[in-house]
Formats: C-alpha cells, sequence, structure tokens
C-alpha cells in the first residue's frame, strides 16, 4: 500500500467533484499518509472470502465475560 | 456525598426528588444559578433555557404531588450534546453551516432519557460537527476546562465534559467517535462511557462516522452512567444497526466488588512515551485496583498501530461522504481544521476503505483472544494532560493533523474494534488537572467495566472532588 501523492490526491478529488489545488492537495497527502503507511501491513493481505460483516459475527463470537454480572 | 442539590449525582438526586426531600424546582434552580456563574468562563453550553426549565421542573412537581412518576430521571435537570435531534429545538453541532437546523425528530436516546422523566436545561457545546479532539470550536469560541480555564476540555464532548465537572448538568450525552466522551471525561476529571458499536441506537444523532459512532453517557460517576445506559441501551426500529442483544441489569454490575476480577495491563504501546503524571497515575490505579481485590496481569496485545491506520482510514472516508454535499456548496462556512480533516477523505481510494473495513472482523477476533484470559484492560486515555488552550490551537497548519493524532493515540483503536470503555478519573497532577484511565471491555460488556469502575470509585474520590470558581 503506497501512501498517495498529491498528484493522486488531485486526481481521486477530481473524480469526487472537489477539486483540490496543490496546496490543499500537498496537506491532504501529508495528513493522511501516515494512515496509509500504518496500514501498508495489512493491505493486500486479506483473504478473498473476507466480508466486512465478519465485524458483526466476531462482536457475537466472544466468549461471555469471565465475571457474572 | 453532597446535600447541596447542584453537586449530587445523578443517582442521589433521582431518588432525593423521587422521594420528595427535594422538588425539581429547587434542584432546577441550584442548578441554574451554578450555570449563570460558571458559563461566562467555560462556554460550555450552547443555549441556556431556564424560563423552560422551571416551567418542566414545575411540571414534574405537580406530577409528582399527584403519584405520578415518569421514570428514574423524574425532574432530573440535565442538558447534552447539542447534536443529538430534539424535535422543534435547534440543533446546531456546533456549526455555522446547521446554526438555524431544526430537526423534525427526536433522537432515540434522548427520547429514552425524556421518557423517563428528564427535564431540559438546554443544550451543550461541542467542537463543529463532533471532528475534533480538542475542544476548539472556531464559530462559538472554545470550550473551557474548570480545573484550569486556560487548558483544553478535550472534545469532541467538550460542552459536556465541562458541564459535568462543574457541576452545571448531572449528566450529559457524549458521542465517541475517536475518542469524543472518553478525552474529555479524561481533561476535565469525570467519568465516561464510550459504549459498544451497537449498543445504542444512533437514530438521531448527526453521524460522523457511520462505522464507529456511539452514543454514551459523561456522569460524575459509573452509577450514574449505569442508569443511563439501562434507559438508553438497546434495539430499535429507527435504526437497524442498533443490536437486539439483551440490555442487562447495568445497575446490579455497580454493587459488585472486585474480587475475583482479573485485569490487564498491555506490555507495550498503552504504556510508552507517557507523561512523568500520567506513567505515575496509571500505577496508583492499578495498585488500588489490586487493592480493592483485582488480579492484576500483563497482557500482549496486537499491533495497535495498525487499528489505529485502519481507523483513520474508515473515518477519513466515512466522514467525507457525510459531508460532501457542503464541501462543494458550503466550503467557506467550515472552521478551517474541520475542512481540512474532512478533505482528507478525499484521498481515500474505495478500495483502501474497504480493506480497512473487511480487516475489522479479523482484528477484533485478534483482539478478542488476547484478553480471552482478563475481564478487561487498563489504559490511560492519553498520554498527557490536559495542554493548554493557545499550545493546541494548531487551526489547519501542517502539524494539525500530528498533533491530533497523538492526542487520540490510545483511543482510536477502541474506536476502530468497536469495543466499550469506561474512562475513570483517577488523579491528578501536580498543577491539579485531572488524568483518566480507561477500562477497555469485551464487545457489550458493559456491565464489567462499570462494575470494576464503581468499585475504583467506593475505594477513591477523585470523582467526587469539585473544582471552584476562582
Amino acid at each position: 500500500m503506497t501512501r498517495p501523492t498529491p498528484k493522486d490526491v488531485k486526481a481521486i478529488a477530481h473524480t469526487a467533484d472537489l477539486p483540490a489545488d496543490d496546496e490543499v492537495a500537498n496537506r491532504i497527502a501529508n495528513s493522511i499518509g501516515p494512515a496509509f503507511d500504518g496500514f501498508a501491513p495489512v493491505s493486500g493481505t486479506l483473504p478473498m472470502d473476507l466480508e466486512p460483516a465478519s465485524f458483526l459475527l466476531a462482536q457475537l463470537a466472544q466468549k461471555t465475560g469471565k465475571v457474572a454480572t | 456525598m453532597s446535600t447541596e442539590p447542584a453537586l449530587m449525582t445523578l443517582m442521589a438526586v433521582a431518588k432525593a426528588i423521587a422521594e420528595k426531600k427535594v422538588s425539581s424546582r429547587e434542584v432546577t434552580r441550584a442548578v441554574l444559578h451554578r450555570i449563570a456563574q460558571w458559563q461566562p468562563r467555560l462556554n460550555a453550553y450552547m443555549a441556556i433555557e431556564s424560563e423552560q426549565a422551571l416551567a418542566a421542573a414545575d411540571a414534574a412537581d405537580a406530577d409528582l404531588a399527584k403519584g405520578n412518576s415518569h421514570g428514574a430521571l423524574h425532574g432530573v435537570p440535565m442538558a447534552h450534546k447539542d447534536m443529538y435531534y430534539d424535535a422543534g429545538k435547534v440543533v446546531t453541532c456546533g456549526s455555522l453551516i446547521r446554526r438555524d437546523f431544526v430537526p423534525k425528530t427526536t433522537a432515540t436516546a434522548l427520547q429514552r432519557l425524556k421518557d423517563a422523566g428528564q427535564v431540559r436545561l438546554g443544550s451543550l457545546q461541542m467542537v463543529e460537527f463532533a471532528f475534533g479532539p480538542t475542544g476548539h470550536n472556531v464559530h462559538y469560541g472554545a470550550v473551557h476546562n474548570p480545573w484550569n480555564a486556560d487548558h483544553i476540555t478535550g472534545g469532541s464532548s467538550s460542552g459536556s465534559g465541562s458541564a459535568v465537572a462543574a457541576r452545571l448538568t448531572f449528566a450529559a450525552l457524549g458521542s465517541d467517535t475517536g475518542g469524543s466522551i472518553r478525552m474529555p471525561a479524561h481533561f476535565c476529571g469525570v467519568t465516561g462511557l464510550k459504549t459498544t458499536v451497537g449498543r445504542v441506537s444512533r437514530a438521531g444523532a448527526m453521524p460522523l462516522s457511520q462505522s464507529l459512532d456511539t452514543v454514551g453517557p459523561l456522569a460524575q460517576t459509573a452509577e450514574d452512567c449505569a442508569l443511563l445506559l439501562g434507559l438508553m441501551a438497546g434495539a430499535d426500529p429507527e435504526d437497524l444497526t442498533a443490536s437486539t442483544q439483551p440490555v442487562p441489569d447495568y445497575l446490579a454490575a455497580t454493587r459488585e466488588t472486585l474480587k475475583g476480577a482479573k485485569i490487564g495491563v498491555p506490555t507495550a504501546f498503552y504504556v510508552d512515551d507517557l507523561d512523568a503524571e500520567v506513567a505515575r497515575v496509571l500505577d496508583e490505579t492499578i495498585e488500588t485496583l489490586r487493592k480493592e481485590g483485582a488480579e492484576i496481569v500483563k497482557v500482549e496485545l496486537p499491533d495497535q498501530r495498525q487499528l489505529s491506520a485502519a481507523s483513520q482510514l474508515v473515518l477519513a472516508a466515512e466522514s467525507a461522504a457525510f459531508h460532501k454535499r457542503w464541501m462543494i456548496e458550503r466550503p467557506q462556512d467550515y472552521g478551517a481544521q474541520v475542512l481540512m480533516r474532512l478533505q482528507n477523505g478525499l484521498a481515500i481510494p474505495a478500495v483502501s476503505y474497504l480493506e480497512a473495513m473487511r480487516w475489522r472482523g479479523p482484528a477484533l477476533a485478534a483482539h478478542n483472544a488476547a484478553v480471552s484470559g482478563v475481564d478487561a484492560v487498563i489504559a490511560p486515555v492519553g498520554p498527557i494532560p490536559a495542554p493548554t488552550i493557545v499550545e493546541s490551537d494548531v487551526g489547519n497548519g501542517p502539524g494539525a493533523e500530528a498533533v491530533i493524532q497523538r492526542l487520540t493515540r490510545f483511543t482510536r483503536p477502541v474506536n476502530y474494534l468497536g469495543l466499550p470503555s469506561l474512562a475513570i478519573p483517577s488523579g491528578f497532577t501536580k498543577t491539579g488537572l485531572p488524568v483518566g484511565m480507561q477500562l477497555i471491555g469485551r464487545s457489550f460488556e458493559e456491565a464489567v467495566l462499570l462494575r470494576i469502575g464503581a468499585a475504583f470509585q467506593r475505594a477513591t474520590d477523585f470523582h467526587a472532588r469539585v473544582p471552584k470558581l476562582a
């Protein structure tokens, strides 16, 4: 996973109908870049069959707490 | 426990009104008096509705005289973050864009509190569109910390944290998408409960990120939070993402001891690069929990930096999608920092967003496996106590996002995993600023956290301290 360059940002923003000038594109790329870096170890490694809804399954699949309440 | 009406806990004042030891009018007048004293210093309220509040209090007293109680909050005056729709009332969402917005519906969480008898005092300040962790607001001014007005309250539930700490409301709804309940609880010295994603309906609550948004209370005590969560939690036909999981008796949980509880202390990340006073308070909190009967063990959590990064990608993409129309039509009406953060979402390709969403299930499963031997994990809410308003006023400068990410470093992973987390007042710095710790639990196990928090608060008095009006 590669962090977007200001040029990438300009292209994506254009397709979203929200054109970004050079200054804004630079700022966005610098701001969000670390998130791309942080997620890079995960990106591209997920199995094909994995659905976003697996989160709900994980919420309910956990064992009940050890402490009775 | 204080017998001065405005200083009572939510539980105590509700009981006193129900038993007619004090009237709703007396309580409401006492709170309005404090609001008049503190508001010029704190800017915690967005709107103060004194006359309407007193009229509602009189009606509550009249009903009670006839033997008609509306519920557990009968006659208790409260105000909430100004993002909960209340039909017919202006709900600004802390923004210029919605300065005159009057919703036609009422948020489910708020309606359930109204059904239980609460009296509306007005509405509380917040960060513009709930998108910021400091409490600054370029449209309505920064909210000030009651413990030292030069310092931030934290955000985005800035008014909620400030008002509860100064005893200007007995409790307040906040919302937590990246730390917005826990940060103000930490900085202002109050108890704040970030609920499990899906535990409380989000219908009628201003959206920021549909995958991460949660509704929860800030109050003096864990017991107060338990009362409010019990009233608000549960399925809602207006929000099909609200869970049908049973709602346990949260108040009963707060009466249990810590005997047999096992609490995990992370071996990394949450204990790294801490301010010295935050580190001291963490150690002292762990020691208190141990003395109260909890077993303390080390836990090795999965890499929290990846969770944090994933939460940023999800939040950026979803918030930009919600705001796209106004970003096109009214960009000049946003504060510079909020617009900058919304613009970040423009850089997220759909595939990256969906990868972050698809990883959520395996990430939660891995976390559950890591904490399978403990009832909760304890960690600081933030690495530092409240900075000053001036030093954290970073606007949309080049380092702004880095400052924001540092403040919310310990809260964002919890949002990504959708877990509940209870922030509890745990100590003070030498200069008198509060420090809070968070108890992080498993999905839908708020009762476990409230049990631990209540036991801790029976052994300490940090939650009961009241700031003085200098």
